[in-house]
Protein backbone atom coordinates (compact mmCIF):
# COMPACT_ATOMS: atom_id res chain seq x y z
CA UNK A 1 0.00 0.00 0.00
CA UNK A 2 0.92 3.69 -0.46
CA UNK A 3 0.15 6.49 1.71
CA UNK A 4 0.27 9.80 0.23
CA UNK A 5 0.35 12.21 2.34
CA UNK A 6 -2.91 15.17 1.65
CA UNK A 7 -4.45 12.43 -0.79
CA UNK A 8 -5.27 8.89 -0.16
CA UNK A 9 -3.71 5.15 0.49
CA UNK A 10 -3.42 3.22 -2.84
CA UNK A 11 -2.87 -0.31 -3.49
CA UNK A 12 0.04 -0.61 -5.45
CA UNK A 13 0.84 -3.48 -8.30
CA UNK A 14 4.20 -4.91 -8.14
CA UNK A 15 5.11 -4.51 -11.91
CA UNK A 16 4.46 -0.89 -11.84
CA UNK A 17 7.02 2.42 -10.91
CA UNK A 18 5.55 4.07 -8.05
CA UNK A 19 5.23 7.42 -10.79
CA UNK A 20 2.60 5.17 -12.55
CA UNK A 21 0.79 4.06 -9.40
CA UNK A 22 0.14 7.92 -8.77
CA UNK A 23 -0.65 8.80 -11.89
CA UNK A 24 -3.29 6.01 -11.93
CA UNK A 25 -5.28 7.43 -9.50
CA UNK A 26 -5.12 11.01 -11.03
CA UNK A 27 -3.15 12.32 -8.36
CA UNK A 28 -0.81 15.13 -9.54
CA UNK A 29 2.76 14.60 -9.75
CA UNK A 30 5.79 16.01 -11.67
CA UNK A 31 7.92 14.32 -13.84
CA UNK A 32 9.68 14.92 -16.92
CA UNK A 33 12.28 12.72 -17.92
CA UNK A 34 10.51 9.14 -16.52
CA UNK A 35 14.01 7.46 -16.20
CA UNK A 36 15.66 8.93 -12.99
CA UNK A 37 17.87 11.77 -14.22
CA UNK A 38 16.32 14.96 -14.21
CA UNK A 39 14.96 15.15 -10.46
CA UNK A 40 11.58 16.56 -11.88
CA UNK A 41 9.87 14.04 -9.90
CA UNK A 42 11.90 13.68 -6.47
CA UNK A 43 9.56 13.51 -3.49
CA UNK A 44 9.98 12.62 0.17
CA UNK A 45 9.65 9.04 1.45
CA UNK A 46 8.63 9.30 5.25
CA UNK A 47 8.24 5.57 5.97
CA UNK A 48 9.08 2.71 4.48
CA UNK A 49 11.52 1.34 1.69
CA UNK A 50 11.84 1.26 -1.97
CA UNK A 51 14.43 0.58 -4.56
CA UNK A 52 15.35 0.96 -8.02
CA UNK A 53 16.10 -1.09 -11.16
CA UNK A 54 18.11 0.82 -12.62
CA UNK A 55 20.72 3.59 -10.83
CA UNK A 56 18.70 7.25 -10.24
CA UNK A 57 21.05 9.81 -11.53
CA UNK A 58 19.24 12.63 -10.45
CA UNK A 59 20.50 14.02 -6.98
CA UNK A 60 18.07 13.31 -4.21
CA UNK A 61 18.33 13.72 -0.84
CA UNK A 62 18.49 11.30 1.88
CA UNK A 63 14.93 11.07 2.55
CA UNK A 64 13.99 11.52 -1.04
CA UNK A 65 12.74 9.21 -3.81
CA UNK A 66 12.47 9.38 -7.54
CA UNK A 67 9.33 7.71 -8.19
CA UNK A 68 9.69 7.16 -11.71
CA UNK A 69 11.97 4.77 -11.39
CA UNK A 70 11.84 2.99 -7.69
CA UNK A 71 9.35 -0.02 -6.86
CA UNK A 72 8.31 -0.18 -3.14
CA UNK A 73 9.32 -3.10 -1.43
CA UNK A 74 7.19 -2.44 1.95
CA UNK A 75 4.30 -0.37 2.49
CA UNK A 76 5.23 3.35 2.34
CA UNK A 77 4.32 6.55 2.82
CA UNK A 78 5.24 9.76 0.43
CA UNK A 79 4.72 13.46 0.39
CA UNK A 80 4.53 14.60 -3.26
CA UNK A 81 4.60 18.17 -1.63
CA UNK B 1 49.74 28.02 -9.67
CA UNK B 2 50.74 27.09 -12.83
CA UNK B 3 48.51 25.06 -14.78
CA UNK B 4 50.44 22.14 -16.54
CA UNK B 5 48.48 19.43 -18.83
CA UNK B 6 50.50 16.46 -17.48
CA UNK B 7 50.89 16.80 -13.65
CA UNK B 8 54.26 14.67 -12.98
CA UNK B 9 53.49 14.54 -8.71
CA UNK B 10 51.71 11.40 -8.10
CA UNK B 11 48.95 11.82 -6.54
CA UNK B 12 45.87 10.18 -5.51
CA UNK B 13 42.68 11.79 -7.89
CA UNK B 14 40.16 9.69 -4.79
CA UNK B 15 41.45 11.96 -1.87
CA UNK B 16 41.68 15.21 -4.14
CA UNK B 17 38.60 18.10 -4.00
CA UNK B 18 36.33 18.43 -7.42
CA UNK B 19 38.11 21.58 -8.13
CA UNK B 20 40.80 23.57 -6.96
CA UNK B 21 43.69 20.42 -6.06
CA UNK B 22 46.17 18.96 -7.88
CA UNK B 23 46.15 19.02 -11.94
CA UNK B 24 44.39 16.37 -13.55
CA UNK B 25 47.06 13.90 -14.49
CA UNK B 26 46.15 10.25 -15.97
CA UNK B 27 42.74 10.05 -17.70
CA UNK B 28 41.28 7.06 -15.74
CA UNK B 29 38.02 5.71 -14.89
CA UNK B 30 38.49 2.84 -13.00
CA UNK B 31 37.73 4.82 -10.02
CA UNK B 32 36.19 7.47 -8.98
CA UNK B 33 35.86 9.23 -6.40
CA UNK B 34 32.48 11.02 -7.44
CA UNK B 35 31.56 7.39 -9.47
CA UNK B 36 27.73 10.02 -10.09
CA UNK B 37 30.01 12.00 -12.83
CA UNK B 38 31.19 8.42 -14.42
CA UNK B 39 27.58 8.05 -15.02
CA UNK B 40 26.39 11.30 -16.19
CA UNK B 41 28.73 10.68 -19.11
CA UNK B 42 27.74 7.38 -20.05
CA UNK B 43 24.54 8.91 -19.86
CA UNK B 44 25.16 11.60 -22.45
CA UNK B 45 26.81 9.78 -24.44
CA UNK B 46 24.01 7.18 -24.78
CA UNK B 47 21.68 10.44 -25.80
CA UNK B 48 24.01 11.32 -28.29
CA UNK B 49 21.90 13.00 -31.58
CA UNK B 50 22.69 14.78 -34.85
CA UNK B 51 20.48 17.72 -35.98
CA UNK B 52 21.03 16.53 -39.77
CA UNK B 53 18.77 13.46 -38.05
CA UNK B 54 15.41 15.21 -37.61
CA UNK B 55 13.22 16.54 -40.88
CA UNK B 56 13.14 20.24 -40.23
CA UNK B 57 11.62 20.54 -44.23
CA UNK B 58 7.74 20.77 -43.31
CA UNK B 59 8.54 23.45 -40.67
CA UNK B 60 9.30 25.64 -44.05
CA UNK B 61 6.36 25.61 -45.05
CA UNK B 62 4.14 26.18 -41.35
CA UNK B 63 6.32 29.38 -41.00
CA UNK B 64 4.91 30.79 -43.83
CA UNK B 65 1.55 30.07 -41.93
CA UNK B 66 2.33 31.98 -38.72
CA UNK B 67 1.60 35.13 -37.65
CA UNK B 68 3.83 38.30 -37.50
CA UNK B 69 3.59 37.99 -33.99
CA UNK B 70 4.12 34.53 -33.51
CA UNK B 71 7.37 34.68 -36.42
CA UNK B 72 8.45 37.33 -33.96
CA UNK B 73 8.34 34.84 -31.06
CA UNK B 74 9.81 31.81 -32.95
CA UNK B 75 12.33 33.31 -34.53
CA UNK B 76 13.81 35.79 -31.06
CA UNK B 77 13.29 32.18 -29.21
CA UNK B 78 15.69 30.40 -31.70
CA UNK B 79 18.32 33.68 -31.16
CA UNK B 80 18.13 33.82 -27.32
CA UNK B 81 18.89 29.87 -27.40
CA UNK B 82 21.71 30.44 -30.00
CA UNK B 83 23.06 32.81 -27.16
CA UNK B 84 22.70 30.24 -24.88
CA UNK B 85 24.57 27.66 -26.29
CA UNK B 86 26.90 29.34 -27.70
CA UNK B 87 28.28 30.42 -24.29
CA UNK B 88 27.44 26.62 -22.85
CA UNK B 89 29.72 25.27 -25.66
CA UNK B 90 32.83 27.00 -24.49
CA UNK B 91 32.70 28.40 -21.01
CA UNK B 92 32.53 25.39 -18.74
CA UNK B 93 35.62 23.98 -20.96
CA UNK B 94 37.40 27.43 -20.20
CA UNK B 95 36.31 28.01 -16.95
CA UNK B 96 36.40 24.82 -15.25
CA UNK B 97 38.79 22.73 -16.78
CA UNK B 98 42.01 24.17 -15.80
CA UNK B 99 40.66 24.28 -11.77
CA UNK B 100 39.31 20.63 -11.62
CA UNK B 101 41.45 17.87 -10.29
CA UNK B 102 39.41 14.47 -10.65
CA UNK B 103 39.12 13.31 -14.15
CA UNK B 104 35.47 12.06 -14.19
CA UNK B 105 34.81 15.33 -13.74
CA UNK B 106 36.96 16.74 -16.25
CA UNK B 107 35.70 14.52 -18.90
CA UNK B 108 32.27 15.13 -17.63
CA UNK B 109 32.74 18.91 -18.44
CA UNK B 110 34.38 18.23 -22.27
CA UNK B 111 31.22 15.78 -22.41
CA UNK B 112 28.88 18.21 -21.59
CA UNK B 113 30.24 21.05 -23.27
CA UNK B 114 30.54 19.44 -26.70
CA UNK B 115 26.63 18.67 -26.28
CA UNK B 116 25.88 21.98 -26.08
CA UNK B 117 28.22 22.37 -29.44
CA UNK B 118 25.67 20.21 -31.22
CA UNK B 119 22.68 22.41 -29.63
CA UNK B 120 24.37 25.05 -31.23
CA UNK B 121 25.18 22.99 -34.34
CA UNK B 122 21.44 22.40 -34.81
CA UNK B 123 20.08 26.34 -35.14
CA UNK B 124 22.00 26.88 -37.55
CA UNK B 125 20.23 23.17 -39.53
CA UNK B 126 17.17 25.02 -37.98
CA UNK B 127 17.67 28.46 -39.67
CA UNK B 128 19.02 27.61 -42.39
CA UNK B 129 15.98 25.33 -43.51
CA UNK B 130 13.82 28.48 -42.95
CA UNK B 131 15.73 31.00 -44.54
CA UNK B 132 18.36 30.00 -46.75
CA UNK B 133 20.74 32.57 -45.69
CA UNK B 134 20.27 32.81 -41.76
CA UNK B 135 23.12 35.33 -41.58
CA UNK B 136 21.06 38.14 -40.55
CA UNK B 137 19.00 36.22 -37.78
CA UNK B 138 22.56 35.75 -36.37
CA UNK B 139 24.02 38.86 -36.55
CA UNK B 140 21.12 40.46 -34.52
CA UNK B 141 22.47 38.22 -31.64
CA UNK B 142 25.09 40.45 -31.11
CA UNK B 143 23.24 43.62 -31.59
CA UNK B 144 19.70 42.89 -30.19
CA UNK B 145 19.87 44.81 -26.61
CA UNK B 146 17.19 42.21 -24.89
CA UNK B 147 19.56 39.26 -25.60
CA UNK B 148 22.42 41.39 -24.77
CA UNK B 149 21.13 41.95 -21.53
CA UNK B 150 20.78 38.23 -20.64
CA UNK B 151 24.17 37.39 -22.22
CA UNK B 152 26.18 39.90 -19.81
CA UNK B 153 24.40 38.70 -16.97
CA UNK B 154 25.25 35.15 -17.63
CA UNK B 155 28.76 35.57 -18.81
CA UNK B 156 30.07 37.62 -16.32
CA UNK B 157 30.29 35.00 -13.72
CA UNK B 158 32.24 33.13 -15.97
CA UNK B 159 34.56 35.74 -16.83
CA UNK B 160 35.09 36.99 -13.36
CA UNK B 161 36.52 33.11 -12.87
CA UNK B 162 38.29 32.96 -15.64
CA UNK B 163 40.15 36.21 -15.12
CA UNK B 164 40.90 35.58 -11.39
CA UNK B 165 42.35 31.88 -12.34
CA UNK B 166 44.36 33.92 -14.67
CA UNK B 167 46.29 35.83 -12.37
CA UNK B 168 46.19 32.92 -10.05
CA UNK B 169 48.11 30.77 -12.57
CA UNK B 170 50.31 33.44 -13.53
CA UNK B 171 50.83 35.48 -10.43
CA UNK B 172 50.14 33.15 -7.31
CA UNK B 173 47.96 34.26 -4.97
CA UNK B 174 48.97 38.00 -3.76
CA UNK B 175 47.84 41.99 -4.61
CA UNK B 176 48.48 42.30 -8.53
CA UNK B 177 47.61 45.30 -9.96
CA UNK B 178 47.09 45.21 -13.37
CA UNK B 179 46.52 48.30 -15.85
CA UNK B 180 45.94 50.68 -12.61
CA UNK B 181 43.24 48.44 -11.41
CA UNK B 182 44.08 46.20 -7.70
CA UNK B 183 43.05 42.44 -7.78
CA UNK B 184 43.06 40.42 -4.64
CA UNK B 185 44.00 37.04 -5.24
CA UNK B 186 43.24 34.49 -2.29
CA UNK B 187 42.46 30.63 -2.24
CA UNK B 188 38.97 31.75 -0.50
CA UNK B 189 38.03 34.81 -3.35
CA UNK B 190 38.94 32.28 -5.77
CA UNK B 191 36.47 29.47 -4.44
CA UNK B 192 33.87 31.70 -3.87
CA UNK B 193 34.15 32.92 -7.70
CA UNK B 194 33.70 29.55 -8.65
CA UNK B 195 30.74 28.91 -6.29
CA UNK B 196 29.03 32.00 -7.91
CA UNK B 197 29.91 30.96 -11.16
CA UNK B 198 28.48 27.23 -10.66
CA UNK B 199 25.15 28.54 -9.16
CA UNK B 200 24.89 30.49 -11.86
CA UNK B 201 25.09 28.08 -14.57
CA UNK B 202 22.93 26.12 -12.35
CA UNK B 203 20.21 28.49 -12.89
CA UNK B 204 21.27 28.88 -16.34
CA UNK B 205 20.59 24.85 -16.95
CA UNK B 206 17.27 25.04 -14.80
CA UNK B 207 14.86 27.72 -15.90
CA UNK B 208 16.67 29.99 -19.05
CA UNK B 209 15.37 27.54 -21.54
CA UNK B 210 11.96 26.95 -20.31
CA UNK B 211 10.19 29.75 -21.84
CA UNK B 212 11.69 29.19 -25.08
CA UNK B 213 10.64 25.57 -24.27
CA UNK B 214 7.21 26.50 -23.54
CA UNK B 215 6.44 28.45 -27.04
CA UNK B 216 8.57 25.43 -29.07
CA UNK B 217 5.77 23.16 -27.47
CA UNK B 218 2.88 25.15 -27.33
CA UNK B 219 3.19 25.57 -31.35
CA UNK B 220 3.68 21.68 -31.62
CA UNK B 221 0.68 20.95 -29.51
CA UNK B 222 -1.15 23.35 -32.55
CA UNK B 223 1.38 20.38 -34.80
CA UNK B 224 3.22 23.51 -36.05
CA UNK B 225 7.05 23.87 -36.32
CA UNK B 226 7.37 20.24 -35.30
CA UNK B 227 10.69 19.31 -37.00
CA UNK B 228 11.52 21.87 -34.64
CA UNK B 229 10.22 20.50 -31.50
CA UNK B 230 11.43 17.41 -32.17
CA UNK B 231 14.78 18.82 -31.72
CA UNK B 232 13.92 21.28 -29.12
CA UNK B 233 12.70 17.62 -27.36
CA UNK B 234 16.84 16.28 -27.88
CA UNK B 235 18.01 19.66 -26.78
CA UNK B 236 15.78 19.35 -23.52
CA UNK B 237 16.79 15.57 -22.99
CA UNK B 238 20.65 16.83 -23.07
CA UNK B 239 19.33 20.14 -20.63
CA UNK B 240 17.88 17.99 -17.76
CA UNK B 241 21.32 15.98 -17.36
CA UNK B 242 23.42 19.42 -17.35
CA UNK B 243 21.23 20.30 -14.41
CA UNK B 244 21.49 16.94 -13.06
CA UNK B 245 25.18 17.54 -12.87
CA UNK B 246 25.35 20.86 -11.41
CA UNK B 247 22.65 20.42 -8.88
CA UNK B 248 24.93 17.28 -7.78
CA UNK B 249 28.02 19.67 -7.74
CA UNK B 250 26.42 22.49 -5.51
CA UNK B 251 25.20 19.58 -2.83
CA UNK B 252 28.18 17.87 -2.77
CA UNK B 253 29.88 21.46 -1.56
CA UNK B 254 26.84 22.20 0.46
CA UNK B 255 26.72 19.01 2.27
CA UNK B 256 30.53 18.85 3.24
CA UNK B 257 31.27 15.25 0.85
CA UNK B 258 33.98 17.17 -1.11
CA UNK B 259 36.18 20.78 -0.06
CA UNK B 260 35.19 21.17 3.44
CA UNK B 261 35.70 24.90 2.50
CA UNK B 262 33.45 24.82 0.06
CA UNK B 263 30.77 23.73 2.16
CA UNK B 264 31.79 27.28 4.55
CA UNK B 265 31.29 28.98 1.61
CA UNK B 266 28.23 27.86 0.70
CA UNK B 267 26.56 28.73 3.86
CA UNK B 268 28.23 32.47 3.90
CA UNK B 269 27.10 33.34 -0.16
CA UNK B 270 23.79 31.45 0.33
CA UNK B 271 22.23 34.50 0.23
CA UNK B 272 24.13 35.96 -2.97
CA UNK B 273 23.05 32.26 -4.60
CA UNK B 274 19.29 32.85 -4.52
CA UNK B 275 19.67 36.61 -5.66
CA UNK B 276 21.58 34.70 -8.84
CA UNK B 277 18.67 32.68 -9.42
CA UNK B 278 15.85 35.10 -8.55
CA UNK B 279 17.58 37.41 -10.85
CA UNK B 280 17.20 34.80 -13.68
CA UNK B 281 13.68 34.13 -12.83
CA UNK B 282 13.28 37.66 -13.11
CA UNK B 283 15.51 37.83 -16.99
CA UNK B 284 13.39 34.74 -17.58
CA UNK B 285 9.33 36.95 -17.18
CA UNK B 286 10.95 39.74 -18.88
CA UNK B 287 12.02 37.60 -21.83
CA UNK B 288 8.17 36.56 -22.04
CA UNK B 289 7.19 40.12 -21.72
CA UNK B 290 9.42 40.91 -24.79
CA UNK B 291 8.08 37.88 -26.76
CA UNK B 292 4.40 39.27 -26.53
CA UNK B 293 4.67 42.22 -26.73
CA UNK B 294 3.50 41.95 -30.49
CA UNK B 295 0.83 39.98 -29.13
CA UNK B 296 0.31 36.24 -27.43
CA UNK B 297 -0.10 33.02 -29.45
CA UNK B 298 -2.75 30.49 -28.94
CA UNK B 299 -2.77 28.19 -25.91
CA UNK B 300 -0.01 30.88 -24.20
CA UNK B 301 0.53 33.84 -22.93
CA UNK B 302 2.73 35.98 -21.06
CA UNK B 303 0.63 35.88 -17.38
CA UNK B 304 0.90 31.59 -18.32
CA UNK B 305 4.48 31.90 -18.73
CA UNK B 306 5.73 33.31 -15.86
CA UNK B 307 3.62 31.29 -13.65
CA UNK B 308 5.63 28.45 -14.99
CA UNK B 309 8.63 30.36 -14.54
CA UNK B 310 8.09 30.21 -11.07
CA UNK B 311 6.80 26.82 -10.69
CA UNK B 312 9.81 25.15 -12.11
CA UNK B 313 12.13 28.11 -10.35
CA UNK B 314 10.57 26.41 -6.96
CA UNK B 315 11.02 22.77 -8.17
CA UNK B 316 15.31 24.42 -8.87
CA UNK B 317 15.88 26.05 -6.02
CA UNK B 318 14.59 23.60 -3.62
CA UNK B 319 16.77 20.69 -5.41
CA UNK B 320 19.71 22.87 -4.68
CA UNK B 321 18.32 23.78 -0.71
CA UNK B 322 16.92 27.39 -1.58
CA UNK B 323 13.24 26.59 -0.65
CA UNK B 324 10.88 27.40 -2.79
CA UNK B 325 10.10 31.22 -2.86
CA UNK B 326 6.63 31.18 -5.40
CA UNK B 327 3.30 30.35 -4.05
CA UNK B 328 2.36 28.47 -7.06
CA UNK B 329 1.92 24.81 -6.41
CA UNK B 330 0.28 23.42 -9.42
CA UNK B 331 2.20 23.27 -12.59
CA UNK B 332 -0.42 25.82 -14.92
CA UNK B 333 1.30 23.60 -18.26
CA UNK B 334 0.78 20.75 -17.58
CA UNK B 335 1.13 19.39 -21.06
CA UNK B 336 4.91 20.33 -21.05
CA UNK B 337 5.47 16.98 -19.27
CA UNK B 338 4.97 14.93 -22.44
CA UNK B 339 7.34 16.42 -24.43
CA UNK B 340 10.09 16.72 -21.69
CA UNK B 341 9.47 12.66 -20.98
CA UNK B 342 12.37 10.51 -22.51
CA UNK B 343 9.59 8.19 -23.96
CA UNK B 344 9.89 8.05 -27.83
CA UNK B 345 12.26 11.08 -28.04
CA UNK B 346 14.73 8.96 -30.06
CA UNK B 347 14.41 9.95 -33.52
CA UNK B 348 12.79 7.38 -35.25
CA UNK B 349 14.59 6.25 -38.82
CA UNK B 350 11.42 6.72 -41.05
CA UNK B 351 12.10 10.15 -40.33
CA UNK B 352 15.00 10.89 -40.55
CA UNK B 353 16.93 12.53 -43.53
CA UNK B 354 19.33 10.08 -45.24
CA UNK B 355 22.42 11.49 -46.52
CA UNK B 356 21.57 11.62 -50.14
CA UNK B 357 17.88 12.88 -49.73
CA UNK B 358 20.27 16.37 -47.93
CA UNK B 359 22.10 16.06 -50.75
CA UNK B 360 19.14 16.79 -53.09
CA UNK B 361 17.40 19.19 -50.80
CA UNK B 362 20.34 21.17 -51.37
CA UNK B 363 19.71 21.02 -55.22
CA UNK B 364 16.27 21.40 -55.34
CA UNK B 365 16.52 25.60 -56.22
CA UNK B 366 18.24 24.63 -59.52
CA UNK B 367 15.99 24.96 -62.27
CA UNK B 368 15.23 22.94 -65.71
CA UNK B 369 17.48 25.15 -67.39
CA UNK B 370 20.18 24.04 -65.64
CA UNK B 371 20.21 21.02 -66.98
CA UNK B 372 19.58 22.22 -70.53
CA UNK B 373 23.17 20.30 -71.50
CA UNK B 374 22.49 16.82 -69.78
CA UNK B 375 21.81 14.27 -72.28
CA UNK B 376 19.39 11.53 -69.87
S1 LIG C 1 10.89 12.10 -13.93
FE1 LIG C 1 12.99 12.53 -14.21
S2 LIG C 1 13.84 11.71 -12.40
FE2 LIG C 1 11.78 11.09 -12.26
FE1 LIG D 1 22.38 23.39 -24.65
FE1 LIG E 1 23.16 22.71 -21.14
Amino acid sequence: MVTIKDHKTVKHPPQNTLLETIEQHQIEIQYHCREGYCGACRTKLTKGQVEYKTDPLAFIDDDEILPCCCFPISDIQIDIG
Amino acid sequence: MKYTTFNQVNNNPLIEPMFFGNPVNVARYDQQKHPIFEKLIEKQISFFWRPEEVDVSKDRVDFQKLSDSEKHIFISNLKYQTLLDSIQGRSPNIAFLPIISIPELETWVETWSFFETIHSRSYTHILRNLFGDPSSIFDDIVENKEIKKRAEDISKYYDDLIFATQLWQTLGEGTHTIKGETHIITMRELKKKLYLCMNSVNALEAIRFYVSFACTFAFAERELMEGNSKIIRLIARDENLHLTSTQHVLNLWAKGKDDPEMAEIAEECKEQATQIFLHAVEQEKEWAAFLFQHGSMIGLNKEILCQYVEFIANHRMSAIGLGQPFDIKNNPLPWMNNYLSSDNVQVAPQESEISSYLVGQIDSEVSAEDFGDFDL
